[in-house]
């Protein structure tokens, strides 16, 4: 009786350790999403760029972006909630808008277009993943130190 | 009776001053570096406050084997290889801030737990010469893990990101960005006093370390482990299971000693592979020694007086070198001279009281013996 309540105790914990594990995974992943205000087509459309947009996604510095040009926020988790800034002509009264969206798990970098976003396009019209590629430097191999028995560095 | 007074403080004052020689030295040793150092105190209290943090939790997991007699655990290197394979894995999945740690934590238990019970069987094969046995283990694990993480990662282990691979295809770069994860625990919650950061989670999470040692202690398998540390046989011979204890110590060390790790790689905001454990471990055990803890007696005390003292000596010991020679150089030198130094002094001055309570018990039982011949002589 004893072994079996002890069993289950610690199938329990197990349980509960792998569902805290799985939420982790769910709310601590990171993406870096990229903001575009470029001009883009969608079905032999053409979606002009603003003259200016300033994107601020939670605390984080906001990206002022003029024509052409491209921000980056990073996010934990699957929302993506940004504010908005919007001036559609030089000249024009910005307006501002609340965006949030779900992201997809699978990409780490998220590029969105803007233009695109604000004309209610479908979601494979404004966003695509972002693919970093390593630089290639060169050497075939890098160098590695380790120093079992020094201790010289700084703790 | 004035006199005898007189007669018994001196040797205790003489006990007390080599007790805590070694923290007396350090004290000393701070006290004549920083003025020399020109460091300003804000400054010298803030780094003093981070590294409290940083260090903190990775010293109390040393605590739990001295108390079961094991001595100060090398072995706590494991565990940080343990932490750190679990961060290299949580960085691959982009899993970041609190999260990130938190998975971290998690995944670091079970290598943790299997590589504690691997030492600790072995431990038990070695009673007496734990700590030679638990340093040269670290070195064994060592190569294991550079096997692991510089051959397996990447070619049979899915490691899917480029930042982290070596440009081969396989393996782990010398240094793995945590920069996702950079001082997100200290952060939380922080708080600011006088211009010096005080990281309160961190703390919080060191308090709960504290209590739990605390607590640990008064429960039975604490009582056990400190049966078992007092005397092996006569614990063994009250029905404790002497072997089985000193595993559960060394796995609970291990396993506190990767959340340690994980607490101070976050702080550090990377990774050196291949080198970040090797250090770990004597770091930790030269600041438990400074803060007055001896290889059979440790409190939570000695661990923040460590701390404080050897951390200090760390900070101003470059800067009182480059005021004193003109090389920064020699200060960093003389910090690691000094790290090994006090190793090297506190195992010296513990076998030595080993050997002189040998002798103190033998002269002891030579006299009792001495006394019932006689005894037995006045008889006759």
């Amino acid at each position: 009786m004893k072994n079996k309540r002890q069993l289950l105790f610690r199938v329990g914990a197990i349980l509960i350790i792998l569902a805290i594990c799985a939420v982790m995974f769910v709310i601590g992943r990171g993406h870096t999403v990229y903001f575009d205000n470029k001009e883009t087509s969608y079905n032999g459309q053409t979606i002009e760029s603003f003259y200016k947009v300033t994107v601020t996604v939670g605390d984080q510095k906001p990206s002022k972006l003029s024509k052409g040009d491209r921000g980056m926020a990073d996010i934990m988790g699957q929302k993506l909630t940004m504010t908005l800034e919007i001036t559609d002509k030089e000249g024009d009264q910005p307006h501002a808008h609340k965006v949030s969206m779900s992201v997809p798990y699978n990409m780490d970098g998220i590029m969105i277009n803007i233009p695109a976003l604000m004309q209610g396009l479908p979601q494979d019209a404004y966003m695509s993943e972002f693919i970093i590629e390593t630089p290639d430097t060169g050497s075939t191999d890098e160098e590695i130190v380790t120093d079992e028995f020094d201790m010289g560095g700084d703790m | 009776m004035n006199k005898n007074t007189n007669k018994k403080a001196s040797p205790d004052l003489f006990n007390l001053v080599q007790r805590f020689s070694v923290p007396l030295m350090f004290i000393l040793i701070c006290a004549v570096c920083i003025p020399l150092s020109g460091l300003s105190a804000n400054m010298l209290i803030n780094e003093i406050v981070t590294r409290m943090g940083r260090n903190a939790f990775l010293i109390l997991s040393l605590l739990i084997p001295i108390m079961a007699g094991m001595g100060l655990n090398f072995g706590m290197t494991l565990g940080a290889m343990a932490a750190e394979i679990a961060l290299i894995f949580v960085s691959d999945w982009q899993i970041v801030g609190i999260p990130g740690m938190v998975l971290a934590a998690f995944i670091s238990i079970p290598i943790s737990v299997l590589l504690g019970i691997f030492c600790g069987k072995i431990l038990n094969e070695a009673k007496g010469r734990e700590m030679i046995t638990s340093y040269i283990m670290s070195f064994f694990i060592n190569g294991i893990y550079q096997l692991v993480v510089l051959y397996l990662m990447g070619s049979v282990i899915p490691i899917k990101h480029g930042s982290i691979k070596l440009p081969r295809g396989y393996g782990i770069r010398n240094t793995v960005s945590l920069l996702s994860m950079r001082q997100k625990l200290d952060n939380l919650l922080a708080i600011q006093i006088a211009g010096v950061k005080i990281p309160v989670l961190t703390f919080i999470i060191i308090a709960l370390l504290c209590l739990f040692i605390v607590w640990f202690s008064k429960t039975k398998l604490g009582q056990d482990m400190r049966a078992v540390g007092q005397d092996m046989e006569v614990a063994r011979d009250a029905g404790i299971n002497v072997e089985r204890t000193r595993i559960i110590s060394i796995v609970m060390s291990t396993v506190l000693a990767g959340f340690g790790m994980i607490i101070y790689l976050q702080n550090m905001g990377n990774i050196a592979t291949y080198s970040a454990h090797s250090q770990i471990g004597m770091f930790c055990i030269a600041a438990l020694l400074v803060g007055g803890a001896s290889v059979d007696r440790a409190s939570i005390g000695n661990v923040f007086l460590g701390v404080i003292l050897f951390h200090t000596m760390f900070i101003v010991a470059p800067k009182a070198g480059a005021a004193i020679t003109g090389d920064s150089m020699i200060g960093e030198y003389f910090r690691v001279f000094v790290s090994y130094a006090v190793i090297t002094l506190a195992l010296v001055m513990y076998e030595t009281n080993k050997r002189r309570a040998k002798s103190a018990a033998g002269q002891q039982l030579q006299a009792a013996q001495d006394a019932e011949e006689a005894a037995g002589k006045e008889k006759a």
